[in-house]
């Protein structure tokens, strides 16, 4: 399958400060993509490159076969990370403006307009202007908007930031749908739940170098299993369980201790559980525990949890 | 194209459905009509001032006279109600306003509650006469009526002691000669249409000034609504810089000009049913010789030269205060021009004027005020060259600081801008 988006050894320095660092990958065409990393980590300057906002300092792109996303904006969609718009237009007007920029007739950008807004639950606030809707409504008119023009192309920076559980169900509900129609879809995220429920791909950035390219599951492979030991037990019992290559300690709110323990890709969780019972350590609660994207996301970009925002 | 006809409508119709579009479209006739009418009452309604006259004088020929020249004001109404003293007066001319002075001051008010506006006291004899003027508006312009009228009688007195017939004075007073304005350019006796030039040009120079100042304002505050509601960042995906750029120029200036239409429309209608021989030699002026292409020219480059700045400059701020320290030296620039216009109706050919219309900013404005003198063809053309030079510089500039502008964030300080230029974005 050809790739709807490619970079290739893609920089991008403003003065002495590099925000894109040699990157490379590609987006094929149809699936979901996952950009993902912390606030800070190049996503949106990427991102800006593939519509053609600025430039690359060196290395080049393919975007639908164009050099950057200028020659055929028609053909993508986008939404910005700080989403904004006409506080005063009604949504079905801003979707006719915003698809009409994209090439799209208004009377065929209107009958669109209202149909997607009444599949969103939002037929009510169609002609109410913008200022007057909720923001979890107006994110869902923007994005509306982005895609009315059904493009090839989907470009989310950040679309689950402030959205209420509810809304981001919905918005992942648009976006496999999106993808179900045959459009590409890359979104940046710095949220790895979401990643892992809808991406077929995923491209980690830590300090604006690429740290992984693969598949969920090939991410999520890197990291190692836990086991995680709730009780009145020690870090170095825990250290010492045979399997165990780290341990992580955090205080219970109740009292007591949970020792995260990193095991060893060969080691047996059951062996360590076993280990622990036999020595008569003090345990009042246990978990198995296979590795998140989130866990993935530490191995392979050494960053710290505190750096990464819990999902909502 | 499309794109940016779309950009330009939306904008249009953005502006035009707002309350502030049409209280703008009404508020300069009501305005206008609200200052006349409001003169007019003031000047009907107003009572004369109450005047205090005494003449000291041997013979006391001056107070008739005085009294005679109040009573004969324009519209048969006086100039002043001269009244009997309020109070007995003493005789020392010097003691007349200290008795005066409760009802000079206001304190004191005269019948029908009117305020005492002045005392003149003349007295003094033969050519040694002094007129004493008690009041505390030195605006009044009485005091120039009685001071007219007693030296036209000290001067009368003279010529008659020096044997000059009284019937002769009278005759000398009415002689007055005939004088005819001839316009240079027709040899023929000047009109109102030879001075129309001159006034059309100083009205279409303060209309430039008045289109940009508004439409650049709108401008301005639309850009910066939109940089901070992130609606540029959209925009951005969606167009090129030049459409955006161009679009919401052109947009706002079609509002600007709806509502300059719309008055022109009302205003052309008035002069035709009121004064069609006016309407008709300004018709004469501006589709002769071209004067109006002339003028259009020069509105259209100075618009969208301080337009597309304006424009730049709302791309750099959220907020219209963090504006107003990028447009300070903007405003400074747009005044320069107002203090010259009058100058250019008076003398359109004043060297510094010419000067000045070789400053690209200045250009539009001083070009258009001097259209009455005929400025040279060389110089028509060489400012306009320059001019139009520098609006394609300014539009590029503006270009690179909308774009580098639109994707900023945070406060722009003066080196990030220049060093935002400098990179683009």
């Amino acid at each position: 399958m050809d790739a709807a988006l490619s970079l290739d050894h893609v920089t991008k320095r403003y003065g002495d400060f590099t925000a894109v660092d040699d990157l490379s990958f590609a987006a094929r065409q149809g699936r979901i993509l996952g950009f993902l990393g912390p606030n800070g980590a190049g996503k949106t300057s990427t991102l800006r490159m593939v519509l053609g906002l600025s430039s690359p300092t060196s290395g080049t792109l393919s975007v639908l076969g164009a050099p950057d996303g200028r020659p055929v904006r028609d053909r993508i969609g986008f939404l910005p990370e700080e989403r904004g718009l006409y506080r005063r237009m009604t949504p079905v007007e801003a979707i006719v403006f915003l698809a009409g920029l994209k090439g799209l007739p208004a009377p065929e950008a209107r009958r669109r307009a209202r149909q997607m807004l009444e599949e969103q639950g939002l037929g009510a606030a169609q002609n109410r202007q913008i200022r007057n809707l909720s923001k979890g409504m107006a994110q869902k008119v923007q994005l509306i908007a982005a895609i009315a023009h059904r493009p090839e192309l989907v470009i989310l920076d950040e679309p689950f930031s402030g959205l209420d559980p509810v809304n981001q169900q919905t918005l992942e509900s648009m976006i496999r749908n999106l993808a179900r129609d045959g459009a590409t879809v890359v979104f940046s995220t710095h949220v790895m739940q979401h990643a892992e429920r809808l991406c077929d791909h995923v491209v980690l950035l830590a300090g604006g170098r690429k740290a992984f390219d693969g598949s969920v599951t090939e991410a999520k492979d890197r990291a190692p299993r836990a086991l995680v030991l709730e009780g009145r037990l020690e870090a170095a019992a825990a250290a010492a369980l045979p399997g165990v290559t780290a341990v992580a300690t955090s205080p219970l709110d109740g009292g007591g201790q949970r020792q995260t323990c990193a095991l060893d890709p060969q080691a047996s969780g059951q062996e360590a559980l076993k280990s622990a019972f036999a020595q008569g350590l003090d345990i009042q609660r246990f978990e198995l525990r296979e590795p998140s994207l989130h866990d993935a996301f530490i191995v392979l970009t050494g960053t710290t949890p505190d750096q990464m925002e819990v999902a909502a | 194209m499309r794109r940016l006809i779309k950009i330009a409508a939306r904008e249009y119709i953005a502006y035009v459905r707002t309350v502030g579009f049409w209280l703008s479209m009404l508020a300069l006739p009501l305005g206008m009509g609200l200052v006349l009418g409001a003169s007019g009452y003031m000047e009907a309604s107003a009572p004369a001032p109450a005047i205090v006259l005494i003449d000291q004088t041997p013979g006391q020929t001056f107070g008739p006279l005085v009294a005679k020249k109040f009573s004969d004001g324009p519209g048969g109404r006086p100039r002043a109600d001269i009244i009997d003293p309020p109070v007995v007066l003493p005789a020392d001319p010097r003691a007349i306003g200290a008795a005066l002075k409760p009802w000079l001051a206001g304190n004191l008010k005269l019948e029908g509650k009117r305020k005492l506006a002045a005392a003149f006291v003349i007295h003094g004899q033969g050519e040694a006469i002094a007129i004493d003027v008690w009041t505390d508006n030195p605006l009044l312009t009485a005091t120039d009526t009685v001071r007219t009228v007693v030296a036209g009688q000290m001067e009368r007195s003279r010529l008659e002691a020096a044997g000059v017939s009284p019937a002769l004075l009278l005759q000398a007073a009415a002689l007055k000669p005939t004088v005819t304005d001839f316009s240079p350019k027709t040899s023929e006796k000047a009109s109102l249409l030879n001075r129309l030039p001159g006034v059309i040009g100083f009205g279409a120079a303060m209309l430039l000034w008045s289109v940009i100042f508004t439409g650049a304002g709108i401008l301005l505050n639309g850009v910066i609504e939109e940089k901070s509601s992130k609606v540029l960042e959209v925009l951005l995906s969606s167009a090129t810089v030049p459409e955006i750029l161009f679009g919401k120029i052109l947009g706002v200036a079609g509002v600007t000009f709806t509502v300059l239409g719309v008055w022109g429309t009302v205003g052309t209608i008035l002069m035709n049913v009121f004064a069609p021989d006016v309407a008709r030699d300004v018709g004469k002026v501006l589709m002769g010789g071209g004067l109006i292409f002339y003028f259009a020219f020069y509105l259209a480059a100075g618009y969208l030269m301080y337009a597309s700045i304006f424009t730049a400059i709302g791309a750099f701020c959220e907020t219209t205060r963090e504006a107003q320290t990028l447009l300070g030296p903007i405003m400074i620039l747009l005044t320069i021009p107002v203090i010259f216009l009058s100058q250019a109706l008076r003398r359109p050919d004043t060297p510094a004027l010419e000067i000045m219309s070789w400053i690209p900013p200045f250009t539009p404005f001083m070009m258009t005020a001097r259209a009455a003198s005929g400025p040279p063809i060389w110089q028509v053309l060489g400012t306009g060259v320059l001019m139009l030079a520098t609006v394609a510089l300014v539009v590029w500039i503006a270009g690179r600081a909308f774009r580098a502008g639109a994707l900023s964030t945070g406060k722009v300080d003066f080196k990030g801008l220049i060093a935002k230029l400098r990179g683009g974005e």
